[in-house]
């Protein structure tokens, strides 16, 4: 390992940012906090972007590794501990000091604090602990704070950080356990699911003592499907995990640095996210969006990142990218988890076994809606949200509009251009006061020839080619301003 | 047509909303009445023949009944949207807030719905239009901290949204000393602490001197941190245009190229 003495701080973020640019949870979102009017520092809940690297992404949050002196072996990993590659690691002081004066000058929301695992995970959650609990008490830095949980590490710590947190995240990495044995050998499933559960349900503790309801996806009382590819994630017992989490209750008492919840103190209040990457390994579509699927139902995720995977070893068991990641592919799963989360699909509408992959030249809501041509077309003046929402074209933020100014008016065609709803797919599939637009028989195959003739909203450049950015929900095209949810979120058609 | 008296007010929410309240009392019919509010683009270029021009003065007492009856009669909404829209660079939009404020006297606080009318779509855009660029600026507006400590930043805004960004600010940073300039009206505002905010015109500074004083070590980190975060596998010119419009760039930091170091 090459540890260079004495570095500058200058070549240490140089290093320990670029270590970190994979992770892809640039996210300030999910919660609001006013300034408390002495320290520094506020949080919204709709997240601000402040830049955009040159690779289009967002950048909200200072993304760096607190270490990449890692004793681990992931294999997609550039900083795996077999790589001949520079070593750095920041002091806490130092984490401090660059997430204050950055954000005093507004380049950050706050910091997303991630690291390779020195000596052991104990060992570097502790050094990451002092960092966050020096930024907020010492620094008094109330803005936004992004924590990753090492797989491993002792509950007891995962329970001391949450209280000095927004978001944490454990990353699920891949798929199936299988992969992960085979491109993580360091790494278990077991690990990353027990902090994850742990984190969950002290976040559910945590909100009922303080009343609070924290509004979960739209989700209606359905009951989950289980399908057997995410069996091996929900197979796991949540009374043992309560065990375990009344255990840890128990012991932080001993902890001397625990801050223990004190009046109004929130633990975890942005939620968990995770991140997979995709394409390293041969899980379906369907098996993927199935894993994410049990993950916000049974886990309470708020968000799953996909990450097109970047052979940036070179390493010849894994697939090659030199032709590029697969972006398309990693932008079709964002637009199905879009569907999830926000539209109220299920991933068994979208995928099954037999056709287990989204189809590459339409998105999944259109490939949908031409598998369920006997649903439309729906009249635009009586159907509910929710089935506004299943029309190719309309996003929320069409829907929603339609929705109040039917109240007033009966809605015709030109009323719906006038409210600036982009018609060129919806036309297929609705009618006002009884009336296409066009007289269209609803004929699959002429439809899937328009879908086609009209460009897929691809974010620029993929041809294959894709990105997140803040992106408002209202809004099923690409970005306009909406200042009252303007989510981080990730680009959508 | 020839009657049409049009009342000449300052680009302000306060001028137009002085313009209003007497437009209003005049008695003169709506349909007899345009608002003008004051702009480089239309001052005297574009005087129409037969119409009586009516010079409004501000009046802050007849704005302040104009604000009350909005928020009472219409909705709080309503008032908010009225005065973005009055923030906007949108020419003729004294005379759109007067076309809304007759629409929302009559039908009350549902007036915000009625979309597919063409006065209140046009007023929903444009609150769209300028909250937006306002949210743009909570992110891309750049300090850069002068030897005083001071915070101090530079931006050129479409719109008139200083008083929409400024109260994040000292939200955020009830501490500190901040101005934030607006380099397209000359007119800044300024934040101490445990002070509330305040905005002042500022009619003949260079506001270019500013930069020449700048000797800032984060901002190198900054910059450094900015190239290292892209994945080069995935660089996109055309994403980064789109979400970030190169309009904002000149006034950001990472997209400077090296400052000139101060002259001292
Ligand atoms: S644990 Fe694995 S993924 Fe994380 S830094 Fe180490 S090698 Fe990389």
């Amino acid at each position: 390992m090459v540890i260079q003495e004495g570095m500058s701080i200058q070549r240490k973020l140089e290093i320990l940012s670029d270590a970190a640019k994979f992770d892809v949870a640039c996210t300030s979102s999910g919660v609001d906090r006013k300034g408390n009017g002495s320290g520094i520092g506020n949080s919204l809940a709709c997240g601000i972007c402040h830049t955009f690297s040159a690779d289009g992404r967002c950048i909200s949050l200072l993304k760096i590794l607190f270490t990449n002196e890692c004793i681990f072996d992931c294999k997609y990993c550039i900083n795996r501990s077999s790589n001949d590659v520079v070593r750095a690691s920041f002091t806490p002081r130092e984490v401090c000091e660059l997430t204050m004066e950055f954000y005093r000058r507004n380049y950050i929301e706050g910091l997303f604090l991630s690291s390779g695992i020195m000596v052991s995970p104990n060992h570097t959650m502790e050094l990451i602990f002092d960092a966050l609990r020096m930024l907020r008490d010492e620094y008094h830095f109330n803005g936004y704070i992004h924590c990753k949980a090492i797989p491993g590490t002792d509950p007891v710590l995962v329970e001391a950080i949450g209280w000095y947190t927004d978001r944490m995240s454990v990353n699920l990495e891949l798929p199936t356990a299988s992969s992960l044995k085979r491109l993580a050998p360091h790494k278990s499933r077991k690990n990353i699911l027990k902090p994850m559960r742990q984190i969950q349900l002290r976040r559910e503790s945590n909100n009922e003592y303080l009343g609070i309801y924290d509004g979960r996806r739209h989700v209606s009382n359905q009951i989950t499907m289980t399908n057997d590819k995410s069996s091996e994630i929900t197979n796991d017992n949540r009374n043992s995990d309560r065990d375990l989490l009344l255990r840890v209750n128990n012991t932080t008492n001993i902890v001397p640095y625990n801050k223990a919840p004190i009046g109004k103190s929130r633990y975890v209040p942005a939620g968990q996210s995770t991140q997979m990457i995709i394409g390293a390994t041969d899980e379906s579509d369907y098996h993927i969006m199935s894993v994410s699927e049990t993950l916000y139902d049974n886990f309470d995720l708020k968000r799953v990142f996909y990450s097109a995977f970047v052979n940036v070893n070179d390493d010849s068991n894994l697939p090659s990218t030199v032709s590029g990641p697969p972006l398309l592919r990693e932008h079709r799963l964002y637009q199905a988890d879009w569907l999830l989360r926000f539209y109220g699909f299920k991933i068994a509408e979208l995928l099954n076994e037999k056709n287990p992959n989204f189809n590459v030249l339409l998105d999944p809501k259109c490939d949908w809606a031409l598998r369920h041509l006997d649903e439309f077309p729906v009249e635009v003046n009586k159907a509910d949200y929710y089935t506004l929402l299943r029309v190719p074209g309309i996003g929320v933020n069409s829907a929603r509009r339609i929705t109040t100014a039917r109240k007033s008016a009966i809605l015709d065609f030109k009323d719906l251009k006038a409210m600036g709803i982009v018609l060129k797919r919806a036309v297929y599939f609705i009618t006002c006061n009884g009336r296409m637009m066009y007289p269209i028989k609803l004929d699959e195959d002429f439809i899937t020839r328009e879908l086609l003739a009209v460009k897929d909203r691809l974010p620029f450049g993929i041809e294959k080619d894709i990105t997140y950015k803040q992106l408002s929900l209202f809004d099923d095209v690409s970005f306009q301003p909406d200042d009252r949810l303007m989510l981080q979120e990730i680009s959508h058609a | 047509m020839n009657n049409l008296k049009i009342f000449l007010c300052d680009n302000s929410i306060d001028g137009i909303f002085t313009a209003i309240y007497q437009a209003w009392s005049s008695g003169y019919g709506h349909s007899n009445i345009k608002i003008e509010e004051q702009c480089e683009k239309n001052s005297y270029s574009n005087i129409e023949l037969f119409s009586e021009y009516i010079i409004v003065e501000t009046n802050f007492d007849q704005a302040v009944k104009v604000s009350n009856s909005i928020k009472t009669k219409i909705s709080l909404e309503a008032y908010e949207m009225t005065c973005r829209v009055a923030l906007s660079d949108y020419q003729g939009k004294g005379d759109l807030i007067y076309r809304f404020l007759i629409l929302g006297f009559h039908i009350g606080k549902n007036i915000v719905s009625h979309l597919s009318n063409e006065v209140v779509n046009r007023v929903f855009k444009l609150n769209r239009y300028v909250s937006g660029e306002a949210h743009h600026l909570l992110g891309f507006i750049r300090f850069s901290e002068q030897e005083n400590k001071i915070l101090t930043s530079i931006i050129h805004p479409k719109n008139n949204v200083l008083s929409l960004v400024t109260p994040h600010f000292a939200d955020r940073l009830p501490n500190e000393r901040f101005v934030i300039f607006d380099g397209n009206r000359n007119v800044c505002s300024l934040h101490l602490p445990e002070k509330s905010w305040i905005i002042i015109e500022i009619p003949s500074m260079n506001l270019n001197d500013y930069d020449i004083l700048i000797d800032d070590e984060y901002e190198s980190l900054w910059k450094t941190f900015f190239d290292n975060i892209a994945i080069k596998e995935r660089i996109n010119p055309k994403l980064q245009r789109n979400n970030l419009p190169i309009r904002f760039r000149k006034d950001m930091t990472e997209f400077i190229p090296e400052r000139i170091n101060s002259l001292i």
